[in-house]
This record gives structure tokens, sequence and C-alpha cells, in this order.
């Protein structure tokens, strides 16, 4: 039996309805997108996008006006399938007066699962707050909630984790600390669905990455995939190349002696080559652009504008 | 099941935090203490032949010990009722908004509980909290009495579980408001206008000939009809801890009353609850 993607979402479309406005506000338009099991899928995009209504929906915390959505091959408020997920929510709220290993017996319970305080001791060491085990969470920081609330999400050892900024406010070896987390989690078979507005933290955990904008999603593919999504060669020639014949060539000049070439394949490079050495031009150096993320997300932006 | 016993134990630990209900504990405590310690009965042969208060004596003649209490009792069955209802509205308005609060309730929808699941935890705990504090508040008055005067009865407890009983109708109105408009402020008016109206509906008999006969009067009786009779069960209440005959014609009628007026209410609320977004 094949085993079902963790994420398998077909023309969803959400628009929030109001007493008050008869149009309503498109919150997602058409959305389509498939995350295999084990995999780490990393969601991007401008503020308003859609990114935390799709979670929502995957949650089943909202539902959709059209379009299905499917999670780990069910149904996403089916509880058993609630059961293997685990989701740390933007601005999770926590008891103020509580104790973390109060909290997370809370959630445990909640999920059926065993609620003794000190079978969650390991957890809370694992995230990082073991020297908070005994303190009110009125008291902690920014950074230790979130290191709380993904306790929470890690609880029961999910399939799949849903994470919506879970770095947010956490201190940059901290988030060496999450990072390495999460890599424990992918290694151990579980599905990342992360959503961060942290160009760099997605880089470096997820293999696959979405972009999402006016809730759409503009871009889906590998790293590589979405950095090469147009291809562009930098080329440098040797001394006393014919300016106006490498522009004849359909090259253009990309400053500091380098030339530009766009092509769609290695083919149309090939031959923009071949028309700049018939005209005496020697090559000396190649290099593919390879652009960053954010580079990228900007591309997609205009690209959705 | 499960599931819902876990929701409303979490409320009670989260009310045992909040400083409206530890003050509620030692004010009841402190009560029942200062009147365990200062007050002494007299009694022989089932006559109060004494009473001292902070070592004052009280004035009065002998009587019998049941006939002394009974406006003691009766006076506590209104106020735990009255105030308690009033309490509760105040100090519980705030659960069902802050249950529904951006952050709180995505994380409980994402775990495995389904949604009248938390609707009725929730409902559950406030209602467990509400006989607490009535059990406690009675049971302490009724033991105190009962060992200074040997009379037991158990009158102010089935009063003080009436109002909590009452008050669970009112906060199903109170936590189905929550599902409409997610606000503290409107959850305790909303109690209060159920509570002010339940009042009106319990003498809803003798103030309708005060209205012009036509719509009026047909509007009241017919909004008054659908409303639980929260005056009329604290005559009723007053009367079980006085341990007079019941004025009111049918206790097991107004009970009924507040059960469906409750269970309609929460219905709704369940309804509201399956449809919204958050």
């Amino acid at each position: 039996m094949s085993i079902p993607p963790a994420l398998e979402a077909h023309g969803l479309r959400k628009v929030y309805r109001s007493l008050f406005r008869r149009q309503g506000q498109v919150a997602l338009e058409g959305l389509g997108l498939t995350v295999p099991q084990g995999t780490a899928f990393g969601l991007i995009g401008p503020n308003g996008a859609g990114k935390t209504t799709f979670i929502k929906l995957l949650l089943g915390v909202v539902r959709p006006t059209a379009g299905g959505v499917r999670v780990l091959g069910g149904d996403p408020e089916d509880v058993r399938v609630r059961a293997r997920i685990g989701y740390l929510p933007e601005r999770l709220h926590l008891p103020a007066s509580w104790t973390p290993p109060q909290f997370l017996a809370s959630v445990a319970r909640l999920k059926g699962l065993p609620a003794e305080p000190r079978a969650l001791h390991p957890l809370i060491e694992r995230v990082g707050i073991g020297d908070a085990m005994h303190r009110r969470i009125g008291g902690f920081s920014k950074g230790m909630r979130q290191r709380l609330g993904l306790a929470a999400a890690l609880l029961g050892k999910p399939d799949f984790l849903i994470l919506d900024e879970p770095t947010d406010g956490i201190d940059p070896l901290g988030r060496v600390e999450v990072r390495k987390l999460l890599a424990e989690e992918l290694a151990r078979g579980a599905t990342l669905f992360l959503n961060s507005h942290l160009l760099a933290e997605t880089e470096r955990i997820c293999d696959r990455i979405g972009i999402l904008s006016g809730g759409k999603l503009v871009r889906e593919g590998t790293l590589e995939e979405l950095r090469t999504v147009q291809q562009r060669w930098h080329l440098r020639f040797a001394p006393g190349a014919d300016a106006a014949a490498l522009l004849a060539a359909g090259l253009a000049p990309a400053g500091e002696g380098l030339w530009r070439c766009d092509a769609d394949n290695p083919e149309g490079l090939n031959a923009a080559l071949d028309r700049a050495r018939q005209k005496g031009a020697l090559v000396v150096e190649i290099t593919r652009e390879v652009r960053d993320l954010e580079a990228v997300l900007a591309d997609a932006m205009g690209v959705a504008a | 099941m499960r599931t819902v016993w876990a929701v409303a134990m979490d409320l009670l630990r989260e009310a045992a935090s909040r400083k409206w209900f530890l003050g509620l504990a030692i004010a009841l405590t402190l009560g029942l203490g200062t009147l365990g310690l200062s007050l002494k009965m007299e009694v022989v042969d089932g006559a109060l032949a004494a009473t001292r208060l902070f070592g004052k004596a009280m004035a009065g003649n002998i009587m019998a010990v049941d006939v002394f209490l009974r406006p003691l009792f009766r006076a506590a069955a209104y106020v735990s009722f009255y105030g308690g209802l009033v309490f509760g509205i105040i100090a519980c308005s705030d659960f069902a908004p802050s249950l529904l609060s951006p952050g709180r309730i995505e994380h409980l929808l994402s775990l495995p509980v389904k949604r009248w699941q938390l609707l009725a935890g929730t409902f559950l705990g406030v209602l467990l909290l509400a006989v607490m504090a009535a059990v406690y508040g009675a049971g302490g008055l009724t033991l105190i009495f009962g060992i200074k005067s040997g009379v037991w009865t158990w009158g102010p407890l089935i009063a003080a579980l009436l109002a909590a009983v009452t008050f669970a109708a009112l906060y199903a109105a109170m936590l189905t408001s929550a599902l409409f408009a997610r606000n503290a402020a409107v959850s305790a008016a909303v109690g209060f206008a159920f509570f002010i109206a339940g009042i009106l509906a319990g003498y809803r008999t003798s103030l309708t000939p005060m209205l012009e006969e036509g719509l009026s009067r047909s509007a009241f009786r017919g909004v008054t009809l659908l409303l639980p009779r929260v005056s009329a069960l604290a005559d009723a209440g007053a009367d079980i801890a006085a341990s007079a005959p019941l004025e009111v014609h049918s206790l097991v009628s107004l009970l009924a009353g507040v059960f469906i007026f409750g269970l309609g209410l929460l219905a709704l609320g369940a309804w509201r609850f399956e449809q919204r977004d958050f």
C-alpha cells in the first residue's frame, strides 16, 4: 500500500465573510499543493499572503469555501488524524500561573497521552528550558514561551509537525538548537511544514519551498529549482573582445568586466557562446547565477503583482 | 467523556489560580471560621437557652432551636443565591472568551479534541466550580450550626445547589454569547440580562396584570415563558433552607424549565461553535 502524502490540497479557496461585508475577503484562491511524508516543506510569503489561513485549513480550524485538503491521508477534522499532528501557533497563549510540566500535562491529557509531569521533564530539557522547569510561565521570555510551545508540538512524537514561526523570539544560538532539534525530528521520519518570515531559516531547514502571494501559490519546488527558475549565466571574456559583437550575440554587460546571458536551457547558452566566439571572443570564465531565497521571493512577488 | 473531563479539570486548575476564586475561598473560610469561633449556643432539651456572638449575649426569649435557625437559614439561602449568582456572573465571564482567544483556540482545535467536547468541558468545569462553592459554603454553615445546636438539616445545602443549577443555566447563555462575540464584558452583560429577566420571570404571574392588555402583556408573557424563573427558585431555595412548606407550586417544573433553557442555549452554542472559523 502506498504511503499517502502528508498534505494534499487541491483547488483550495477560502473567503472570509462578515455580516456587514457582502463581498468577503479572499484569503486563498485555488491553492493546490502536495507534500510527501518525511520531507521538510517551507511556506514563505509576505504578510497577508494567506499562510496562516492555509495552516488553519490543514488543522480544520477554518473550513474551506471550495476545494479540499487531506492531511496524512485523512480529513483534518478527524481526531485520529489530529492525534498525529504537532502544531505550534504563531502566538501560543499559555496559562501564566502554570509551570511547564503542568502545561504539557494538560496538552498530553487532551492528546490522550500519559500525563505524568515527571515523564515530561526530558522533553522540557530537550527544548532547552530545563532550568525553568518549576517556574511559572507568566515570567517566561518570548523565546522561552516559544520553546515550550515547541515542546507541546513535539509531545507524542507526531508524524506531521506544523510550525508557524518556530524560531520567532529565540536568540541566534537558540535557533541553532531548534534547527538541530527539527533535523532530529526529520531523521525520525516526521514531516515538517514550516511557516517562517526568516528566509535563512527556511533555506537551512527545508528541502522544498512554496511561495504564497495574494492567496496563490506562485512558486513551488526544491530550493535549487527556485533559485534557478530563470537560467542566468555570468561570462568573462579574454581582453580584447569586441563589445558590439558581444551585444549582437545576445549578451548584456553585467559590470566589472562581466557579461550576462539569459537562456532557458544549456542549448541557448551555447548558441550565444558560439555567436560570440565566431566574432573572436574567447571565454575564460562561466558562472551560473544562484540567487538566495530573498531574491527568489522578490522575483516571485513581481510575478504575483 | 475523558476529554470533556480533562477540559473541565483544566478549567478548575485555571480557576484555582484566579484572584476571584482565591478571594471567594478565603472569604468563605474566614466567614465560616469567624462564625464557628465566635458563636456559642446553649441548647437544653431542644430549646435555645442562650446565644452569644463574640461573647456578647444576644437578646431573645427561650425558643425551640430549629425555630431560631429558620430565619437564619432563610437569610443565608437568599444571600448565597443572589450573591452567588452575581459573583458567578462576574467571576466566570472571562472563561469562555479566554478559551476562544487567538493563540489558544487554534492550539486546542489542533489537538484530537472535538469542538463540542471543548464546549461541554468548559460548561462542566463552571458547573463543578459552582457546585464546589455551594457545597463548601452551605456545607460549612450546616456543619457549624449542626455542631453548635444539634440540629442537622440538608436544607441550606439543597438551597445552595439550587443556586448552582440556576447559575449553570445563566452560564449556558454566557458561554453561547461568547461564541457570537468573544468579549468578557458582553458575556457578563448577557449573564446579568438573563439574571434580571429571570427575576421578573419568577414573578410573571403577579407582574402580568400590571401591564396593559394587548401586545405588551402578551409579549411579556411570551418572553418570560422561555426564561428560567430565577426569583421563584430563590424563594424555593429559601423555603427549603428554612424547612418551610414550598410556596412555589412545582419545584420539578421550575428545574425542568432551567434544564430546557440551559440545554437549548448550549445546543445553539454548539451549533455556532461548529460553524465558526477561528
